[in-house]
């Protein structure tokens, strides 16, 4: 129900790489402010492909958006440069937890563009702020990000994205390669950020049954397509969520992905 | 040979042609007609010059080898070249060895000094393997220079021309059909070379090295085949440079010359026969197009004393638009301007841009 | 004694040369082998800046000083940016294009014969003396304390200011560092501007010593070797290997034979790429196959 402006909100995008090939088609979405918004599918179901066309990072690929447009608070963003799009307040959390391995924990913190929606003074105020929200960073502040275990370069990694206080922040796949506790932790300050900071996230994950645990709203993708949203108790209570993406097996026992994934494609949005 | 609209075989015979359609087998026949018909109407300064892309060629081919095919960046071209023309130089002087004595022994040479060219790209590559070679050139250039003092040829050895029985090779026609026999065969052995294993190998090894290691391909060995084949063919060149110019001195072989031969490689196209051709057209060429260029362009006298300068100035700015805006080379240039007659009406390039 | 103190001058030369190779590399991972055309640039427009302000040598030096920042600034707009994204050994071959593209231009616009320009600021030279009989000249002293100060510099810059980290971040992972909205142009562009800042300094202040000719590319060819020995990403390494190489020259000329001068750097190169190609400090990239 967007009785609210959506902060972000892409509209028919297609994504081609290399000219040829599509890798997203006719995805339209939108994230409404303070709300953490999920995007779910298996693997190369083109969630990547679209926070990457949300953040301007398709050019290292040959990719560019071809169709449809993406607009950030009204604005229009869609194959614009990386810089400028963070500028305008958009953090990118890249999947695989990457960190400057070389820099210390308060340089990576440092490492970020210098556009600012919050200014110099209240950089560093962030700074300090990421060590409240990620207690177990603070004693590390010096030590070198290569020697951080994986749950804490996911830390580093989500602090160094909120210090340009971003009103959008765009989380790929925060779940890969962490133990499921850690996950849990991470899901939770994602939440306690959204209350604190009225940050809003745009959420892709494998996980779907972490992500809909603390999401607003959630969208599906297969093949490059939305197939279908809803609030998460509507997806929870979706046949094919449940078996497909919840592992939830139903009463006649699993049946074929492949069997059903046509017949369900013409859904579309839940209301 | 892949022609964009699709090229079909119906024989293993037919696969391994070189000249598939009769298009080209014409065009290879009138090439040739103009080839042998060149020395009838060309003046003693354009004989020269054709010589002189005939000599280019095999350097240049060689060169390709090593960088087209095979993916190793080698700076030290000059030092092969230069080589093979002391070997020759110091055998001609020292032994009074004929011509075929030398030519084989500066390839002897030349493929000893590829091995140890070559040693280290196989620890190294890219930035650090180019580098290596440069200082290898270094030290060639060193020991050659040390030599040419010490044994009293500072000013350069000079060599009197090769000669079978009576027949010596001493005039520019003479040169212009023994060059022009021995780049057809040197042209035939490359591009022979590319379409078997070896050269398949290279390929692989040059596009990705560590799934060409996985696919089974011994790294080493290839890689130092390479080098050697190549700088064997160096040596070559470099003594029939000797013996074209009757003078053998280290001062001729500098860094520059090697820039020389690798913009020929660049400028032609890396990775094709044809590109071999062209860029040794193309650089040979161009410091007389400059000169001609000046006398058409009017410029201030003290820099028209400086040809040198000019036609630095120039290669360097001829090079830089060619790896910034057509790295593809003029090979590139050529395929795509053939695409557009071949595809017509279609538009369609493939993915990637391909030629 | 004598011998000590060349040995340091050679050190401060190929060390405040060496730092340009070694920004421009850690940065972006290219080579730029035009850096001694560029240092000889710097020398010359010293030259044409002293005759155009005659009366005020100083001015024409700061001059040279600020146009070889200006140099290096617009050499990566206009050229360089356009390599990025490209293999690096074309990038490369950029600055090889480069160097003889300027090599050209300087020839042609200031012909090949040698220059002083100290005499044409006006200045003098005279040694200082260092005890135990060694003197050095009065630029060579500058030289060191200049290495010195870059050095310096250098160091606070890139371990305490934000740009310094963002630079090392640039170096280590460009993708990531795009991703964290570091533009990535301004900070080539700004390493390009600080290699040509150092090296035209290198450059202006070997032209003072010991005169200007086409052959001082040369010497940053020799330097290019200190600078792979101590790791082609360390300004660390690039003091040390400093010192290496320019050991083994001075005493290579004092004890051995003057002509082997010129290709020792070069030995020394090849050993290290045989030993330890990353350098001493270099970090451990992608250069061997595995």
């Amino acid at each position: 129900m967007a009785a609210v402006n959506p902060l972000l909100r892409m509209e028919k995008v297609e994504v081609l790489y290399q000219k040829v090939i599509t890798a997203i088609h006719g995805v339209s979405l939108e994230v409404l402010p303070g709300q953490i918004t999920a995007l779910l599918g298996a693997n190369g179901a083109g969630k990547t492909t679209t926070l990457r066309a949300a953040s301007g990072f398709l050019g290292s690929d040959d990719a560019e958006v071809s169709e449809g447009k993406i607009w950030l608070d009204g604005e229009a963003i869609e194959n614009r440069q990386p810089h400028e799009i963070a500028a305008r307040g958009i953090a990118l959390v890249p999947e695989r937890n990457k960190v400057f391995e070389t820099l210390t924990v308060i340089e990576n913190l440092d490492a970020t563009g210098s556009g600012s929606v919050s200014g110099n003074a209240g950089r560093g105020q962030m700074i300090e702020r990421v060590f409240e929200y990620f207690p177990r960073l603070a004693p590390a502040r010096d030590r070198l990000a290569g020697y951080l275990s994986g749950g804490e370069r996911q830390m580093l990694a989500m602090g160094a994205a909120l210090v340009c206080s971003p009103r959008l922040l765009l989380v790929d796949e925060m779940s890969l390669g962490l133990a499921p506790r850690i996950v849990e932790d991470l899901m939770a300050q994602l939440v306690t950020l959204k209350k604190d900071l009225g940050l809003t996230v745009l959420l892709v994950e494998q996980s779907a049954h972490l992500a809909l645990e603390i999401a607003d709203y959630g969208y599906i993708m297969e093949n490059g397509r939305v197939v279908l949203d809803g609030t998460p108790e509507r997806l929870r209570q979706h046949k094919d969520v449940q078996e497909f993406y919840l592992g939830q097996v139903g009463g006649e026992g699993r049946r074929s992905y492949r069997d059903v994934k046509q017949y369900h494609r013409s859904r579309r949005w839940f209301g | 040979m892949a022609y964009a609209s699709g090229y079909f075989k119906t024989s293993y015979g037919g696969d391994l042609v070189l000249l598939e359609t009769r298009l080209q087998k014409a065009s290879l026949a009138a090439a040739f007609a103009i080839l042998l018909a060149y020395p009838l109407v060309a003046s003693p300064f354009f004989m020269g010059l054709a010589n002189q892309v005939f000599l280019a060629i095999i350097g240049a081919a060689a060169l390709m080898l090593l960088t087209g095919y095979a993916g190793q960046i080698s700076l030290g071209h000059a030092g092969l070249l230069a080589a093979g023309a002391l070997t020759t130089g110091i055998m001609f002087k020292e032994l009074g060895a004929p011509f075929w004595v030398t030519l084989p022994s500066s390839a002897i040479i030349g493929a000893v000094l590829g091995i140890i060219f070559g040693i280290p790209s196989l620890r190294l590559k890219g930035l650090y393997l180019a580098v290596s070679t440069l200082a290898l050139h270094f030290v060639v250039a060193f020991v050659g220079g040390e030599y040419e003092t010490r044994r009293g040829f500072s000013t350069g050895v000079v060599i009197s021309p090769p000669q079978i029985g009576e027949f010596q090779f001493n005039e520019g026609y003479k040169w212009y059909f023994a060059l022009l026999a021995i780049d057809i065969v040197v042209m035939l052995f490359c591009i022979n070379l590319v379409r078997s294993r070896t050269g398949r190998a290279w390929m692989a090894i040059r596009d990705r090295e560590i799934v060409a290691e996985a696919v089974g391909i011994p790294i080493r060995r290839y890689k130092l085949t390479a080098f050697v084949l190549s700088s064997a063919m160096t040596g070559v060149a470099g003594s029939l440079i000797a013996y074209y110019r009757g003078f053998v001195s280290m001062d001729a072989f500098t860094l520059n010359l090697t820039i020389e031969y690798v913009a020929m490689v660049i400028i032609g196209g890396l990775g094709s026969m044809l590109g071999v051709v062209l860029g040794a057209l193309f650089v040979v060429t161009f410091p007389y197009v400059i000169e001609g260029a000046l006398h058409i362009f009017p410029i201030p006298q003290s820099m028209a004393n400086e040809v040198f300068a000019i036609n630095f100035a120039a290669f360097g700015l001829i090079m830089i638009l060619f790896l910034v805006f057509e790295p593809l080379g003029l090979v590139g240039i050529w395929h795509r301007v053939r695409n557009y007659f071949l595809l017509w009406p279609f538009r369609q390039t493939g993915i990637g841009g391909g030629s | 004694m004598q011998i000590a103190a060349n040995i340091v001058v050679h050190v401060a030369m190929y060390a405040l040369i060496s730092c340009g190779y070694v920004l421009i590399y850690r940065v972006s991972r290219v080579l730029n082998l035009a850096h001694g055309e560029l240092m000889m640039l710097a020398a010359y427009l010293l030259l044409a800046l002293g005759t155009a302000f005659g009366g005020s040598p100083v001015a024409a030096l700061l001059g040279a000083v600020v146009l070889s920042l200006a140099v290096g600034l617009v050499l990566y707009v206009v050229l360089m940016r356009r390599m990025t994204g490209e293999l690096v050994i074309s990038a490369v071959l950029v600055t090889i294009a480069l160097g003889i593209f300027l090599r050209g231009v300087i020839v042609l616009i200031w012909t090949g014969r040698g220059y002083h320009p100290i005499d044409q600021l006006l200045w003098r030279n005279p040694p200082i003396a260092l005890g135990g009989g060694a003197a050095i000249s009065t630029v060579a002293m500058v030289m060191i304390v200049t290495a010195i100060a870059a050095y310096a510099a250098l160091f606070v810059f890139f371990q305490f200011t934000r740009w310094g980290v963002r630079m090392r971040a640039v170096g280590e992972n460009p993708l990531l560092a795009a991703q964290r909205g570091i533009k990535l142009h301004t900070t080539y562009a700004l390493a390009w501007a600080m290699a040509t800042l150092t090296g035209g300094s290198a450059g202006i202040l070997l032209a003072l010593d010991s005169g200007l000719d086409t052959s001082m590319a040369i010497i940053s060819l020799k330097a290019f070797p200190a600078a792979l020995v101590g790791g082609l990403d360390s300004l660390r390494g690039a003091i040390v290997g400093s010192v290496i190489v320019a050991t083994a020259e001075v005493l290579a000329i004092q004890y051995v034979d003057p002509l082997v001068s010129d290709v020792i750097p070069f030995l020394v190169l090849i050993v290290m790429l045989m030993v330890r190609p990353w350098g001493l400090f270099g970090t451990k990239e992608e250069i061997e196959r595995e």
